[in-house]
């Protein structure tokens, strides 16, 4: 279905928003418009994206129409060290509006990955930039399936419960709580936003994990977060390891 | 040989443009090389015992005036990294360093680049925010501190500039 910009742009008055028939990835845009001095709040998405953006230059699947592909530019005042919190913030925003339009249980893992089922359904991934930071959210909305490589840790909204999603009323939800979970942050600092990621993620706590580490893979139980927002693992062999970065994958034994 | 005595006749042979300058003195013989043209050069030292001929050290000298301290001396890198005038950039944030935007895309900066305020440096990515340290000051990096993907704490000098 063709999306509807100007309804889009009725609910979301205070909004500057573009949106690109195709493009290469909305995040090279959204630098661009943030290294032109666009505002907080600003939105570019596209119904298709050539390159979308990962982690690392991995691409993210983004078939024409299917699924929601944008960039919000979000401009809070932040000391640099508290800055990596907006990555849990903009999960828990993410995983709100799914639970309350889907009726679906997200889960999160850390740092902000959107799973249902144990298959991620929302990638997000946030980039600074001039001062400006960059969310970029890549959502499966109404994709029916997935090429091969995918099919086993991807899915979408319309396979986990059969109904298909007006994405202009996601894009709506979804900017709103965005900005009102980057708010929490920059007013109420990061303790909020730890306690709501707890409360809405198993991999807080009591979660057997391996982690890819610079020095290797290690597995453990993970031991909750630490004042930054890292996660804390119990390795296997007794010694305590503080993750910063990198893939978080459960481990059935 | 001294050293001293080495580096004085490397001098003499890059001053006077002599292309080749062997010394024996005793049971040591020095052979001296000049080699290359306006664009670069080469000095090639060669110490042994007077009856054989292997050599045991072989130094490249920069095409750029060659100085005896250069060949003979600390490294540039070491005589540098003292420079009281040196500024470092430090981490701004806990995470891991990435000197490109993705695997296999140019590096950012390199050592001996001149950079400028706002010139991206590198990335620090912390729980997925991917944080581009930009430059504050204009000058020449001197020293790369980090190797890619490993991890930096807070206030971890990630290179050395010289301002200019």
């Amino acid at each position: 279905m063709a999306f509807d910009l100007e309804q889009v742009r009725s609910r979301m008055p205070g909004n500057r928003i573009e949106w690109h028939p195709e493009i290469d990835t909305t995040m090279r845009e959204a630098a661009r418009l943030a290294g032109e001095g666009a505002p907080g709040g600003t939105i570019v998405g596209a119904e298709l994206q050539r390159t979308g953006q990962g982690r690392q230059g991995r691409n993210w699947h983004s078939p024409e129409a299917e699924g929601l592909y944008f960039t919000q530019i979000l401009r809070i005042d932040l000391p640099p060290r508290r800055l990596p919190v907006v990555t849990l913030a903009l999960g828990v925003a993410v995983a709100d509006v799914l639970k309350m339009l889907t009726g679906l249980s997200p889960d999160l893992r850390w740092p902000n990955d959107v799973m249902i089922n144990e298959r991620k359904v929302c990638g997000i991934l946030t980039q600074l930039h001039d001062g400006a930071i960059l969310a970029g959210v890549g959502l499966n909305v109404n994709q029916t399936e997935f090429p091969a490589p995918l099919r086993e840790i991807a899915t979408s909204l319309r396979i986990e419960t059969g109904d298909t999603f007006r994405r202009e009323a996601l894009l709506a939800a979804l900017a709103t709580s965005i900005d009102s979970n980057a708010r929490i942050l920059a007013t109420g600092g990061a303790v909020p936003v730890l306690t709501l990621f707890s409360a809405a993620s198993s991999y807080v706590e009591g979660k057997r994990v391996e982690v890819d580490m610079p020095g290797g893979l290690v597995r453990g139980i993970t031991a909750g977060l630490t004042a930054d927002g890292f996660l804390r693992l119990q390795s296997d062999d007794g010694s305590e390891t503080v993750v910063t970065a990198g893939g978080v994958r459960p481990i059935y034994d | 040989m001294t050293l001293d005595e080495i580096r004085d006749l490397i001098k003499t042979v890059c001053d006077t443009g002599i292309a080749e300058l062997e010394v024996q003195r005793g049971e040591n013989r020095v052979w001296i090389k000049r080699s290359g043209g306006s664009s670069g050069q080469e000095v090639t030292v060669t110490q042994s015992p007077a009856p054989t001929a292997a050599p045991f050290a072989q130094i490249s000298v920069p095409p750029a005036a060659p100085s005896a301290s250069d060949i003979m001396g600390a490294s540039p890198d070491e005589a540098d990294l003292t420079d009281p005038t040196l500024k470092s950039v430090p981490a701004p944030i806990v995470g891991t360093y990435y000197e490109a935007a993705s695997p296999g895309a140019d590096r950012f900066v390199r050592e001996g680049d001149h950079i400028k305020p706002g010139k991206v440096l590198c990335i620090i990515e912390s729980m997925k925010l991917m944080n581009e340290i930009e430059a504050e000051i204009t000058g020449t990096i001197v020293k790369c501190l980090v190797e890619n993907g490993q991890p930096v704490e807070y206030g971890e000098t990630l290179f050395l500039v010289k301002p200019n």
